[in-house]
């Protein structure tokens, strides 16, 4: 369940992206458009999907799909 | 020298053979730099002279070519940030009446998109013609680039820079900061922007070599960058620079040759000055404050210990005061600049030009001195956002929230964040019986405006304070 929200998260924030080119693995650094201000707006509507709260210090760890799916698993 | 082109034909003079930018793995020197340009600027004569030709490029040699081209062209060079909406690019094409828009293969579906009627071109070595057409028609025009600003207006101020703005900005670079031909100077910031073009400015001028970086989300590519090419200059806005802090325990491997890290006025941690002081062995940290109307206008080197949170002094002729009640400058007041870099005046833009009063610039950045002339900032006196750097009207985010007919009321602020400076906040009075979420309120904004302007923090209020007219006093939800 939590995936299918994070896939959808994704697809908001980078509407050019698109659901065939969805990859868990891909890193910030690989996504043309994922800058500071994008990462920010994934961080914002992740928060408020799963109604949790991420620091600063976890914001700039999190740098990939797969990498905010565990965060979410361990923290939620 | 009277032109940019000038002293980057100087540099091209004095160091043919020498690397000028290296990006991506590919070197241009300064000789086969000056070809292209040449090139370029030949395909350019058809337009009128002063025309105005954009540049919607990211960070590439190609923007570096471009933006010489069109100049030594005699023409304007007017730069969009890439991050715009197609709305805003649509507006600043109308306000400039540009006559050409040079982009890259991924980027001019965007453009075609735009329904304003120029040329369009994709910038591709086979533009350039060859030929030489005659030398007489390429007079260099005084203004020299247009960049649109936020005014406290929905509607963008077209700001234009002229030829002796730049040289004395340049000149002042490179003076306070010392750049020499024997730097190399890493740069990841956008030349769409006055902090990057200033560099690139510097660089030039010196002929010295710039490795131009796409991006800065990247931080472990600036450090390699730097490693690899013993980097001694690297520019980059405080956010990187805390990054760079976060992410990686062995940053100071990279930093052993740098001689300047130069960082600009958002507000930078005490402790991340703190830290670079300490990791600079053989170097310093240096910001300065400005803005695209006064670029450069005072420089602050922490090479000492104390006033960790000043943006500096001005430098060469540089005047700045604080306007305030008491007539003291040492309390907070409104800063006004005069100087060589200062802007005569905004891109048809008769309101705009009254914010500068004989030849003082009305910045609307709050501030005041200390008992030595050291420059502090305290906001501003408008509601501006700063995130990083990029400043935001309110009324952008305002408007878009508006729309939704759930939302009776709405108003964003800036709120202080270590990482960003500031970061945008929302306040919404919800209609009445109105059931909608902050997720719908952040799905409309993430869909209608720009990345860095979708708000952080969403509160839903009752109503808001309010003064005895029933205007809403912002001041007082900071």
């Amino acid at each position: 369940m939590n995936d299918i929200e994070i896939k959808k998260i994704f697809l908001q924030v980078f509407p050019d992206l698109e659901e065939s080119e969805f990859n868990w693995k891909k890193k910030q650094n690989e996504y043309e458009n994922w800058d500071s201000f994008s990462h920010l707006n994934l961080i914002t509507l992740i928060e408020e999907t799963f109604d949790i709260s991420i620091s600063d210090d976890d914001v700039i760890k999190l740098k990939s799909a797969e990498m905010l799916l565990n965060f979410i698993e361990k923290n939620k | 020298m009277n032109t940019i082109i000038d002293f980057f034909r100087n540099s091209v003079k004095n160091f043919p053979d020498k690397i000028a930018v290296i990006f991506e793995e590919s070197e241009i020197s300064y000789k086969q730099l000056d070809n292209l340009v040449n090139s370029l600027s030949n395909s350019l004569t058809h337009l009128e002279k002063a025309s105005i030709v954009s540049i919607y490029l990211e960070n590439s040699t190609d923007f570096v070519v471009s933006y010489l081209a069109i100049l030594d062209a005699g023409m304007i060079a007017h730069l969009i940030p890439t991050n715009l909406r197609k709305e805003k690019i649509q507006k600043q094409l109308e306000i400039s009446q540009s006559k050409l828009v040079i982009t890259s293969k991924s980027m001019i579906n965007k453009i075609n998109s735009i329904s304003y009627n120029c040329e369009k071109i994709i910038f591709v070595e086979s533009n350039y013609n060859e030929t030489h057409p005659n030398e007489a028609i390429k007079i260099h025009n005084e203004n020299a680039y247009l960049i649109f600003t936020s005014g406290t207006t929905a509607e963008p101020k077209g700001v234009i820079i002229t030829q002796s703005n730049t040289i004395f900005t340049t000149k002042n670079i490179v003076n306070v900061l010392k750049y020499t031909e024997s730097d190399v100077n890493v740069l990841p910031l956008p030349l769409s922007h006055s902090f990057g073009l200033g560099c690139l400015h510097a660089s030039l001028f010196v002929g010295s070599t710039l490795v131009l970086i796409k991006n800065a989300t990247n931080t472990m590519n600036i450090l390699k960058e730097i490693k690899q090419y013993n980097a001694t200059t690297f520019a980059a806005i405080p956010l990187t620079l805390n990054k760079i802090l976060k992410e990686h325990d062995d940053y100071s491997n990279y930093f052993r040759n740098l001689r300047l890290i130069i960082t600009n006025s958002t507000s930078i941690p005490i402790k991340t000055v703190e830290k670079y002081r300490d990791i600079l062995k053989n170097g310093f940290l240096a910001t300065y404050y400005g803005l695209t109307e006064a670029s450069r206008s005072t420089f602050m080197i922490f090479d000492k210990l104390g006033r960790e949170t000043s943006v500096g002094k001005p430098y060469n002729g540089v005047m700045i005061k604080i306007q305030n009640e008491s007539l003291n400058e040492l309390e907070t007041g409104q800063i006004f600049i005069k100087g060589d870099n200062v802007i005569k005046n905004y891109w048809n833009n008769l309101e705009a030009d009254k914010k500068i009063i004989d030849y003082w610039l009305q910045t609307g950045d709050l501030g005041h001195k200390d008992s030595e002339g050291y420059l502090y900032l305290d906001g501003r006196i408008d509601y501006l956002i700063n995130v990083a750097g990029e400043k935001i009207i309110p009324d952008d985010i305002e408007t878009v929230v508006k729309v939704l007919t759930d939302v009776e009321d709405v108003v964003a602020i800036g709120i202080k964040n270590e990482m960003y400076g500031e970061i945008v906040k929302l306040f919404v009075k919800k209609s009445v019986n109105s059931k909608i979420t902050k997720f719908e309120i952040l799905s409309q904004c993430i869909k209608n405006l720009e990345s860095h302007k979708v708000p952080r923090e969403i509160e839903f209020v009752d109503d808001f304070p309010r003064n005895e007219f029933g205007k809403i006093q912002r001041f007082k939800l900071k």
